[in-house]
């Protein structure tokens, strides 16, 4: 939409600056001696007010994007066109408005003013449409950059919310809750270790918290969060969850963050909490030539009711696979009593210091 | 009953459990006279113990608040403990069922005790089938049947499942050689089995499919089936049309 035609009152304004562009054409011809003043102002400030919606075109001629998007030449190629193109077609309006007001009987022969007159038209029109052309490339920069300022603050929130999503996704209202009783017990039964349940929960949210909104985490850092967050439901299922992490094949390989850390916790939920034993969470990370391979396996309850919740684990993981594309892999099956999720990323490392 | 309430708790957490028998502690009038980690060692108790009150965590391992609270039946209270069950917490609201969300605290649990020993006075029943019905999302036909013998629970699976049999009260489900009565009724049984996998061939028989081995015609509109681990079932004329319709 045409940033003038957006709004009346905007057109009014514009449409006013064109009167003393009238004038100022009008002073023009009666200080040539080519018309009197008040025949120059007759003449002068309508068709002043015509070129105005005439030079309305500019903006859709410079096709509402800034300078340098589409090339210096090409701008000015097409501005001196746009212009004479404008500023002969302004003259034929002129001419046919010197015509409609001789029929009044003002004059009986418009040809001769018509050719003093014509130069002037011409020239003011041509500048006054590049003038506009120019209005109009520098009105379409300033949108643009505006448009970027909106787009970052748009950006700002959004990570602001995905760090928020992230919280509530690792948010599961049964851990919160059951963490909470767990501490609740403890504060009679073993006061420390209440205050270390506290502490490492305390530190389990704000880690996801701060991990959330980046893009690329160290793994290191992903385990240090799984760790955290199976020995917080250690607490809770007591001597049936033990872990089993093994991570030393993997280097310090850049992983998404919380990609492992819904592992786990399906791994938990819906595997070791549905047995009256329990048993072992184990992830192993191993890196391959090109690839990072992590593979997180517990064991599940072969007569339990049929998968109900792990979907949601999983698709957020998927999800975090999507920046990949096809170079990411995860696979889930259930193969020997134990459930078993395979990720495969890219390698990706942190870039190597020179060393002097 | 006299003033003490004999209770037993049933929490998969051993801090869950500390945090009633903590609580319990503190009131003269309340003896725990058992705590158990899972549903088979809370069958087991309240069979052997005959507690007034039972208290019960909805998520256990294999088997659940509710399925443990079907198998044993209505002779005592139940108070629910939860920390966050949408559906469960529906079903307590529809059905005036009284539970402690985690946590909780000690004046809560007291209010619980309160209303529980009223409950008694009163010799309210629950109404058991509904809750159970409605605490939790409906994912299709069962597959598995829990079935309570004595102190004992036997988990069986549908797929081991070979027929069921009407007999008298009760329904027995015959698998592998062997046989598990259940205090149920047949068309039940078969309004919960997968209509796709067992079919009710007789008025008293539901059978499962994949164990048929032929079908013969044994006498005017009558027919017999035989499984392959050879046993004979009579198939009514309904029967085979239901049977013919599935295969």
């Amino acid at each position: 939409m045409h940033p003038i035609l957006a709004r009346p009152g905007n057109l009014a304004a514009y449409i006013a600056i064109w009167v003393p562009l009238g004038g100022l054409l009008a002073g023009l011809l009666a200080m040539q001696g080519v018309l009197g003043w008040f025949n120059a102002v007759i003449v002068a400030v309508p068709l002043s007010i015509s070129y105005g919606f005439l030079c309305l075109s500019a903006w859709y001629v410079t096709g509402g994007s800034p300078v340098e998007r589409t090339g210096a030449l090409r701008v000015g190629v097409t501005a001196v066109a746009a212009s004479l193109l404008s500023s002969a077609l302004w003259l034929l309006i002129a001419r046919a408005w010197l015509g409609l007001i001789a029929s009044f009987g003002e004059w009986t022969d418009v040809t001769a003013p018509f050719r003093a007159a014509a130069p002037t038209f011409f020239g003011f029109g041509f500048l006054l449409y590049l003038l506009a052309m120019a209005v109009s490339y520098l009105a379409a920069a300033f949108a643009v950059s505006r448009n970027a300022e909106r787009r970052g603050l748009e950006l700002q929130v959004l990570a602001r919310e995905a760090e928020l999503r992230a919280l509530r996704a690792q948010l599961d209202p049964h851990f919160l809750f059951n963490s909470l009783q767990s501490i609740s017990a403890l504060t009679t039964v073993e006061p420390p270790a209440a205050r270390r349940m506290c502490l490492l929960l305390a530190d389990f949210l704000r880690e996801t918290l701060a991990l959330g909104s980046r893009d690329r985490i160290p793994l290191s850092a992903e385990l240090a969060l799984v760790r955290k967050f199976l020995s917080v439901e250690q607490v809770r299922f007591g001597d049936r969850l033990r872990v089993e992490i093994d991570a030393d094949a993997a280097g310090d390989a850049r992983v998404p963050p919380l990609l492992l850390q819904p592992l786990a916790e399906n791994a938990v939920t819906h595997g070791v909490a549905h047995l009256i034993e329990g048993g072992v969470v184990r992830i192993r990370a191993e890196r391959r030539v090109a690839s990072l391979v992590i593979t997180v396996d517990n064991p599940c309850d072969p007569d339990r009711p049929d998968g109900r919740g792990t979907g949601l684990g999983l698709r957020n993981v998927r999800e975090r696979l999507e920046s990949y594309g096809a170079d990411a892999f995860l696979t889930a099956e259930e193969r020997d009593g134990r459930f078993w999720v395979r990720v495969e990323i890219p390698l990706q490392e942190r870039p190597v210091r020179e060393t002097p | 009953m006299t003033d003490t309430l004999r209770i037993v708790i049933v929490d998969d957490e051993p801090l869950a459990r500390a945090v009633v028998r903590e609580y319990s502690e503190g009131d003269p009038g309340i003896d725990v006279v058992a705590d158990c980690a899972n549903g088979f060692e809370a069958v087991k108790a309240v069979a052997d113990l005959k507690p007034d009150l039972v208290l019960l965590d909805v998520q256990m391992p294999k088997l659940d608040g509710f399925e443990v609270l079907e198998l044993l039946g209505r002779d005592q209270a139940v108070v629910f403990i939860t920390a966050y069950d949408q559906y469960a917490l529906r079903a307590f609201e529809v059905h005036a069922v009284d539970y402690l969300l985690k946590p909780f605290s000690a004046e809560r649990f007291q209010e619980a005790m309160q209303r529980a020993r009223e409950r008694l006075r009163a010799k309210t029943a629950l109404p058991l089938e509904e809750i159970v019905r409605d605490a939790k999302p409906r994912t299709g036909p069962s597959e598995r049947v829990l079935i309570r013998d004595g102190a004992n629970v036997h988990v069986l699976p549908v797929d081991k499942i070979d027929y069921v049999e009407a007999q008298d009260d009760y329904v027995a489900f015959k698998s592998e050689g062997k046989q598990y009565l259940k205090d149920q009724t047949l068309a039940a049984v078969e309004g919960m089995l997968d209509p796709a996998r067992f079919v009710r061939i007789h008025r008293s028989f539901v059978l499962n499919i994949d164990r048929i081995a032929k079908v013969e015609l044994y006498a005017k509109d009558s027919r017999m089936a035989t499984l392959r681990d050879g046993t004979r079932l009579p198939v009514s004329r309904a029967g085979y049309a239901r049977l013919s319709e599935l295969l």
